[in-house]
């Protein structure tokens, strides 16, 4: 991987296996096994901006669509709601249908992967050795705002070197609930609601259609699951199980798993 | 065609550049062909005409990868050449050259990450189902130029006759056009045969008069929505019965997509059909098109039914249209909606989406006032 010849110093065990694609031991040796639905070999997740730079033509730039996935965070008044689905494919190849998305990052913190799931899921532990890092030192849990920028500025380090990773860090912490967008080309934002992932232009439709403030827990939870669910039905690249996650004052909790083909069912049975 | 004489070329695949021998600036796509050729076979057999099995092109493949149509984005992104891969005309022997030289060489599509989940060009959103009062169609109307809105109120619903209309989606001069040239063959098949044309007949119309622009840079991506009503004779009573039968007891497989086989073809109902430029032809009972279609398809899948009532309906295809203009840049303004019934097509006042967006919030604000009260009852008689 392009991360571990980068990261020499960091990773031992990486032994500088840079030309090889890693594999995770499917057999798929040309293909690299993330969230990404198009094959390339190992780190070739091209960032836009370094690799195609004539491709650019300013204002006029192309709508960027990243990764075969579909992960789905909303602020409410209870909290932060962590949807995701489950599905990683290598080209047209589904590889898996029962992958996490959702990392823990400590008990009050989450963040979820889409793009590269060796990029997501190492910087995010990372990521989690920082945060207790500062708990330690400061003898207190940091903030949201603190942990997205630790990693952002970390990614931002690798700009342009092919890292490729959209994720959402969740929390409440003193200033109540929390939710940023973190992506490996070095947008860092503050919002109440993000869609990540190839699916998440049919989640947006659904979201937004049923987001209001003071939504009870409950429907909260019913929203998530049926903008993920809906993004299943249309996109190709999405499906398998919706993880759907909680973050409240006390810390996250992993309220369902849910396979899309019995919500399917059971919202088709509703409808009739 | 002269130019596969030269060739010696004699099965013809549909393009011309196809044919060209002129390996060195082969555009990357013909060089697939060649490596498939077989073990031991130089790249100058191109001009051998042996019937090989072999020598079949793929030309879908190698079409989508250069079509000059540009879809995808927006802008256009038109990769101006493909990296050269091949500098020297050295017979190539297939073992030399990786697994996935088809892969590799294929020019890279718009977003280097994934493949769109369709072609997303067409700045618009329009929408069309039908259900059981009807079809409704639906379309935004701002008409957009790269980053300018060039028109905010342009009318991408346009009739066609007077049972059925088409929502337009590509370029705005062509879709104008073309929807001329169908009202006007429609028109003249009436007179002709005195019936009209169902939705279907209009549809495989305008594919086929479409089909000698495929390749080139027309974009046309219509819906066209309408009610197909006259059937011959007296059976119509008779039929009208037996489709109702058949949508009774295909209820119960309450699928979106069943619902065009609810009403059988000979009986009279809403239709739909998507026609594109590229040749696409689909019959179904639901669609959207357009950049912010993904927005619509999501709210349409999530409360679209068969039993909708006109008034419903009229509601969610305003709602699918007014939360794709909410995201997606190149959709906004006002908002067109038609309704298709059985005597005919019935516009209804463009509403502007600005009025909608301030008419939520204050929908919003009410709901939360009530639920506020709600629980503040609750409370007291606790």
């Amino acid at each position: 991987m392009a991360l571990s010849s980068v990261l020499r110093g960091e990773c031992a065990d990486f032994s500088g296996r840079s030309d090889r694609p890693f594999a995770f031991g499917c057999g798929l040796d040309r293909t690299e096994l993330g969230f990404a639905s198009e094959p390339g070999d190992g780190p070739s997740f091209a960032v836009k901006s370094a690799l195609y730079p004539d491709t650019e033509e300013g204002p006029e730039r192309k709508i960027e669509f990243l990764h075969g996935t579909t992960t789905l965070a909303f602020k409410f008044q209870h909290g932060v709601i962590v949807a995701v689905d489950s599905r990683a494919t290598a080209g047209s190849y589904i590889a898996s249908q029962t992958v996490k998305k959702v990392i823990e990052i400590n008990p009050y913190l989450l963040g979820t992967m889409a793009g590269g799931a060796a990029d997501c899921s190492f910087w995010e532990r990372l990521l989690a050795r920082q945060c207790r890092v500062y708990e330690l030192r400061n003898k207190e849990r940091i903030s949201v705002a603190a942990a997205s920028k630790l990693l952002a500025n970390m990614v931002y380090q690798y700009k342009g070197m092919g890292l490729s990773m959209g994720t959402m860090v969740c929390g409440w912490d003193k200033r109540g609930p929390g939710l940023y967008y973190v992506d490996s080309e070095g947008n860092r934002v503050c919002g109440d609601l993000f869609a990540v992932g190839s699916g998440s232009m049919y989640a947006y439709g659904v979201v937004d259609s049923g987001l209001r403030h003071d939504l009870s827990v409950e429907e909260a939870c019913d929203l998530g699951r049926r903008a993920i669910y809906q993004a299943t039905y249309r996109d190709a690249y999405s499906g398998g199980v919706v993880n759907l996650y909680r973050v409240h004052s006390q810390g996250w909790e992993r309220v369902s798993q849910d396979d899309v083909l019995k919500l399917h069912l059971q919202y088709r049975e509703d409808r009739a | 065609m002269a130019l596969q004489d030269v060739c010696g070329f004699h099965d013809t695949p549909a393009y011309p550049r196809w044919n060209t021998p002129a390996l060195l600036s082969l555009p990357v796509g013909d060089t697939i062909l060649h490596i498939q050729r077989g073990i031991g076979s130089s790249m100058y057999d191109f001009g051998k005409t042996s019937g090989n099995a072999l020598e079949l092109y793929v030309p879908v493949l190698d079409y989508l990868s250069q079509s000059p149509i540009n879809f995808g984005q927006i802008a256009s992104n038109t990769l101006p050449s493909h990296p050269p891969l091949f500098q020297s005309p050295t017979p190539l022997s297939p073992s030399c050259l990786p697994v996935s030289i088809p892969l590799l060489s294929s020019p890279v599509p718009p977003s280097p990450f994934v493949p769109l989940p369709f072609p997303l060009s067409h700045g618009t959103t329009t929408l069309a189902f039908a259900f059981q009062g009807g079809a409704i169609a639906a379309a935004d109307t701002r008409s957009s130029c790269g980053g300018l809105v060039a028109c905010p109120a342009s009318h991408k619903v346009l009739p066609v006759h007077s049972h059925m209309v088409g929502t337009t989606s590509g370029t705005s001069a062509d879709c104008a056009l073309w929807k001329r040239i169908l009202a006007r063959e429609c028109r003249l098949y009436q007179l002709r045969h005195r019936r009209r044309l169902t939705v279907g007949g209009s549809a495989k119309l305008l594919s086929h008069m479409l089909h000698p622009f495929k390749g080139t840079e027309l974009c046309v991506a219509a819906t066209l929505c309408g009610w197909d009503g006259e059937v011959e004779g007296g059976t119509e009573d008779k039929l009208a019965a037996e489709g109702t039968q058949d949508g009774g007891s295909a209820n119960e497989s309450g699928t979106s997509p069943a619902a065009a086989a609810r009403v059988p073809a000979w009986a009279p109902g809403p239709r739909l059909c998507y026609v594109c430029s590229d040749g696409t032809l689909l019959k179904g009972g639901l669609f959207s098109v357009g950049s912010g279609s993904p927005y619509a398809y999501s709210v349409l899948d999530a409360g679209h039914r068969w039993e909708l009532s006109v008034p419903e309906a009229c509601s969610l295809a305003r709602e699918a249209v007014f939360r794709a203009t909410h995201r997606d840049a190149y959709s906004g303004n006002c908002v067109d909606l038609f309704h298709i019934t059985a005597r005919g097509w019935r516009r209804r006042a463009r509403e502007d989406l600005k009025e909608e967006y301030y008419r939520e919030k204050e929908r919003e604000r009410e709901r939360v006032e009530e639920r506020r009260r709600e629980r503040g009852r609750v409370e007291e008689r606790k």
